[in-house]
């Protein structure tokens, strides 16, 4: 028999054992190795299917004849295209390889809902074409109905009319963003689903789409073109190339799908499994510290068993090993059991999407090599690294421990530990205070978090003592002897009560930096309204994604009119090139722009910009060395180039946007007509109510959209924030459940190591009501330390990641404690805390009080 | 209070019966014992290995229950209580010195005394808390008082659970082999209390013990063999003792050869 058998067969009699103890590791690791591998198998599964997807909706289409350039500004993915001519269609069918040829128009097209909402608009874009009559390039298909062929008639994907109640035969609304009279005479769908994913489709004649989405009549975003029979894409698009005129390019079919499934797989699918794998190694890393702990608490309870070992001459090697076997078993078991585990959970989601309206393409579920193996590496990595250091301890046991009572570890912390915590929280306010303050860098700062929180870790058991004493100071008024009693046990071991508390620190300290966050971002966008609207209402599209169609640029002009109304402006978005880099533009009337946004400081004059005149933001100005008076080169996306004057340098730019262009300069070059906000001041003696009241009357006849007072507006310019708050909260349930069931494990392998005073308790007059309490106080301590370290920590790493973007961005950010939402993470610590301590409670109850007593 | 005078029950158990485990490996560690302990006076309980005296001093103090048979506290019977009436009869009228393990390690030499008290979370009056000061005298650790167990000898240690036994003034104080882990010296002060508590303060103690010399402290001896009651010796002595108990090994070996 080898030496390592004995011991492989020593810990795993071991294992059996003591299963109970490990649950808590296992459930740890299970649950960390599910969302990882979850995670993985879906953003696989859906990367597959929207590839099957579009593959399926454009199999027809052999090449794609569209503008060659592109302006993308900074930040936005896609580049804006400029449109081609739909006489190009006929002259490309002409060419003798091409079948069919047909021109596509796309704009924006809002549909409105049974019950008068809009359908759509809070993120992915709500799209409105012509019906393409040709089944084989249309990528959507009917379902039902009829194709649309006289004008008002619409065929809508039947996603979006789900969303939207409505039926064929209705008559609603389509914003485009002109209000648009349409019945539904189809519904469609698109590669085998009710729609490509969330976006809406609104299909109409060619006559109304060329009326309603592109400015000018003859205009389309591409050509599609079907080849004749024998002639493949490559060659289809080498047959096209000749015959287009310059700034025109073919692409394959092929080429075309793979760009759209780019789009969608390669961006969002991207940052959302990215996301998402974030969020599991939070729930990895918390796993760890409970890990740890278990075998720490598991290691110490057993040394008089491994000093015997050593008597009787087992090697340190191999107590060690025996130890670091017993963690791989357990590891193992969890990995395997988690990966089970997160195929289940990736297909449990691909059942539930379509169910609550989220359409989850069809298809297996894609397992690759990569998401089998990784997830079970990683856990039993994870597991493996965090069993180390204990497993080197039992190692260390000396023998004659063997004759000694086994001891818990009560010593405090050293002084080294104090000293390096110390070191490690100086130089992590020195990193952020130079990367935040001296010099803005956020480089600096985030090593400034990262060291801030392994000062938080290593001061943990330095701080354990003092904390758990204040905090549980109430205690001892409230609940007497019980609290005293509860307030001591979490102070017998300030390491372990510092490991435990820390897991669950981690997990609030994320919870907390987001919620600080996100509360900032929030108070920018109040601080960014408060300094920068001038106007008593907005009408707004949603700020989050596309926002829709957008409003009708005739809303400006009419609200205009009305005697309630002294100023009203509409604010519409268009791209160039300025001096060579994309840049968004705001499209606007520049005098009026001035009496609805404070923008400080103006230098030239708002009012001279004319045809040939640009605003510009002063960082930007100053940036490219321009002043009122200096000339800079703008290139648009139909290819043109002008020269044009800096009329006005601006301070604020916060609502307004850093380029400001008039309408009639942008006219030539435009797309789509529409505003993203118009702004309005009401005329003098005129009260809110009655303001709104006229806005709202005029806003009802194109298409009904809000009508925002100052907070409000406000509010849905950071809508999007609680949503992504939401999201990001339950992804952290996993992180702190499992923080629990390490508070849960610790107390239960704590309660064992107690049991005779346990028994003797109970022995002298502890009523099992009494015991419980102790226990579940106890737990709620530990969380309570947990609670207020991460809340602490939280509110760091959130302060340094606001003022890290506030210097390293040239708008201000603005921080912001939101007292409310920080208590509530601060009971939900507690109530978790308490949570956790009622099974080891309801277990120390059922104690036998002999059996304790008697023992030893 | 002195011997002699009409003597009141503290504790008894009438025809006890303790079995553990069922058919082969059945045993039946108390087997109709009935005695009755005297309140204020110093009983023991001795017997060989295996006789049932620890059984019958966790019956009697409704630590474990009694198979068939009924055991009293003063007039209230044991097994007609659960288990929160019980838990609060031992923390109200019943003292308990354990051979070891006696002490909570988290709270002082001073919280460990008001233990029960301060479980029932009644507030002392001043007569509890002369009594207390008192027992914190005679146990000699007015100087230890805010010291917590571990920094204790053993025999301090001892001390301080007579203290705690003693101070809600129970009806009766059990004590199990409460010398069994301490020198000659330090248990000889720890019977010496038991004893003072009993003659100076009227108070009740049944203790087991398998020390003659221990049980040589009490008022009275009982002794059990087999799970039964085989006799009693008012006013014992060490060799007194230690003879009946050389009679019951005398029988057993007889037993055996024969």
């Amino acid at each position: 028999m080898s030496a390592a058998g004995a011991s492989a067969r020593l810990s795993l009699a071991s294992l059996r054992a003591h299963k109970r103890r490990f649950a808590g590791t296992f459930l740890a690791v299970l649950l960390g190795v599910s969302f990882l591998a979850g995670t993985l198998v879906m953003g696989d599964t859906l990367r597959a299917g929207f590839d099957t997807m579009f593959g399926d909706a454009t199999r027809g289409t052999d090449a794609v004849v569209r503008s060659a350039d592109t302006v993308t500004t900074p930040g936005e993915s896609q580049g804006v295209r400029s449109p081609v001519p739909t006489s190009l269609a006929a002259r490309i069918e002409r060419v003798p390889e091409v079948a069919a040829a047909v021109a596509r128009i796309e704009g924006a097209g809002q549909l409105v809902g049974k019950n008068g909402e809009p359908v759509g608009g809070q993120g992915p874009p709500t799209l409105a074409g012509n019906w393409i009559t040709d089944p084989v390039l249309n990528p959507y298909r009917l379902a039902e109905g009829r194709a649309p062929s006289r004008t008002g008639e619409v065929v809508v994907n039947r996603g979006a009319a789900q969303r939207g109640g409505l039926r064929i035969g209705d008559t609603t609304t389509l914003r485009t963003p002109d209000p648009v009279k349409v019945r539904l005479v189809g519904l469609a769908r698109f590669g085998g689903e009710d729609g490509m994913a969330q976006v809406t489709y609104t299909g109409m004649t060619v006559g109304d789409a060329q009326k309603y989405l592109t400015p000018r009549p003859g205009e389309a975003a591409s050509i599609q073109v079907r080849a004749g029979p024998g002639t493949g894409q490559r060659e289809l698009v080498e047959a096209l190339t000749p015959v287009l005129p310059k700034g025109v390019e073919a692409i394959t079919g092929q080429e075309s799908a793979e760009e759209n499934t780019e789009m969608i797989s390669g961006q969002f699918l991207t940052l959302f499994t990215t996301f998402l794998l974030v969020f599991s190694g939070v729930a990895l890393l918390v796993a760890t510290f409970s890990i740890h702990n278990t075998f720490a608490i598991v290691v110490a309870q057993r040394s008089r068993e491994n000093a015997l070992l050593r008597a009787l001459g087992a090697s340190r090697r191999q107590v060690t090993a025996a130890t670091l076997t017993e963690a791989g078993a357990v590891a193992v078991a969890a990995s395997l059991t988690g990966l089970l585990g997160g195929i289940g959970i990736a297909a449990g989601l691909q059942a539930l999407f379509p169910a609550i309206g989220f359409p989850f393409p069809e298809g297996e579920l894609v397992i690759s090599g990569v998401s089998l193996w990784l997830p079970v590496a990683v856990g039993v990595l994870v597991c493996l690294a965090s069993a180390a250091l204990p497993a080197l301890r039992a190692g260390r046991t000396a023998p004659l421990a063997a004759l000694r009572e086994t001891a818990v570890d009560t010593s405090g912390a050293s002084r080294a530990r104090a000293r390096t915590g110390a070191a490690l929280g100086l130089a992590a306010v020195a990193a952020t205070l130079t990367g935040v303050l001296l010099t803005p860098s956020l480089w600096l700062a985030g090593l400034g978090a990262v060291l801030a929180l392994a000062a938080f870790v290593v001061l943990g058991p330095v701080a354990a003592t003092t904390a758990v004493r204040v905090l549980g100071a109430p205690l001892d008024r409230l609940r007497g002897l019980t609290g005293r009693l509860a307030r001591r046990n979490a102070l017998r071991s300030p390491k372990r009560t510092a490991a435990t508390a820390g897991a669950l620190m981690i997990g609030v300290a994320v919870v907390s930096l987001f919620t600080v966050f996100g509360a900032s971002l929030k108070a920018t966008m109040n601080q960014s309204v408060d300094r920068s609207f001038a106007g008593d209402v907005a009408v707004s599209t949603p700020s989050f994604g596309a926002g829709g169609s957008g409003l009708s640029p005739r809303l400006a002009p009419a609200l205009a009119e009305r005697p309630e109304v002294a100023t009203a402006v509409g604010l519409g978005r268009g791209v160039a090139e300025v001096d060579g880099r994309g840049r968004a533009l705001t499209v606007t009337d520049p005098a009026a722009l001035a009496r609805t946004f404070h923008l400080g400081t103006v230098r030239g004059d708002l009012s001279a910009l004319g045809t040939r005149g640009i605003a510009l933001a002063a960082p930007e100005a100053e940036k490219a060395g321009l002043e009122p008076g200096s000339r800079t080169r703008l290139t648009f996306t139909d290819g043109s180039r002008e020269t044009f004057t800096v009329r006005a340098v601006y301070d604020r730019s916060e609502l307004v946007g850093d380029y400001v262009l008039t309408r009639e300069a942008w006219a030539p070059h435009r797309a789509q007509d529409a505003d993203t906000l118009v702004a309005v001041t009401f005329a003098e003696g005129v009260d809110q109510e009655a303001g709104s009241a006229a806005v709202e009357e005029v806003a009802a006849r194109y298409g009904n959209p809000e009508v925002q007072t100052r907070g409000e507006y406000a509010e849905s310019a950071a809508g999007g924030i609680d949503m992504m708050l939401t999201l990001v909260y339950a992804l952290l349930a996993l992180a702190v459940l499992i923080a629990l069931l390490g508070i849960a494990n610790t107390l239960t392998l704590a309660i064992h190591e107690r049991g005779r005073e346990l028994g003797l308790l109970r022995a002298v007059g502890q009523t099992r009501a009494q015991l419980r309490a102790m226990v579940r106080w106890e737990s709620v301590l530990v969380a309570a330390f947990g609670t207020a370290g991460g809340l602490g920590l939280g509110g760091f790493l959130g302060w340094v990641l606001v003022a890290a973007s506030d210097g390293a961005s040239e708008s201000a950010f603005a921080f912001a404690l939101p007292p409310g939402r920080l208590l509530v993470v601060a009971l939900v610590g507690l109530a978790a805390g308490a949570l956790a301590g009622l099974r080891p409670a309801r277990r120390a109850a059922r104690l036998n009080v002999l059996g304790a007593i008697a023992a030893e | 209070m002195t011997t002699g005078t009409a003597v009141r029950t503290a504790a008894r158990v009438v025809d006890a019966v303790k079995v553990y485990g069922s058919g082969d490996t059945e045993v039946r560690a108390l087997d109709g014992v009935g005695v009755d302990f005297p309140a204020g006076r110093f009983t023991a309980i001795m017997g060989p290995s295996g006789s049932g005296k620890s059984t019958l001093l966790h019956c009697a103090a409704g630590l474990d229950s009694l198979s068939s048979g009924a055991a009293f506290i003063g007039g209230t019977e044991l097994g007609t209580l659960d288990d929160r009436r019980l838990t609060l009869l031992r923390r109200d009228r019943i003292g308990f010195v354990f051979q070891a393990f006696n002490l909570v390690p988290t709270l002082t030499v001073a919280e460990n005394i008001t233990l029960p008290m301060d479980l029932a979370g009644t507030r002392a009056d001043r007569e509890a808390a002369e009594w207390i000061a008192t027992l914190v005298d005679i146990v000699g650790l007015r100087d230890r008082l805010h010291h917590r167990p571990a920094e204790l000898s053993g025999g301090q240690q001892q001390r301080v659970a007579v203290a705690r036994a003693f101070a809600s003034r129970p009806e009766v104080v059990f004590a199990d082999e409460p010398t069994g882990n301490l020198d000659s010296r330090s248990g000889e002060e720890v019977l010496g209390l038991l004893g003072r508590a009993v003659r100076e303060r009227g108070r009740t103690v049944v203790m087991v013990t398998h020390d003659p010399v221990a049980a040589a402290h009490a008022d009275e001896v009982v002794f059990l063999a087999d799970g039964r009651l085989v006799d009693r010796m008012p006013a014992p002595s060490a060799e007194r003792v230690l003879d009946r108990l050389k009679a019951f090994d005398a029988r057993a070996s007889k037993e055996v050869s024969s």
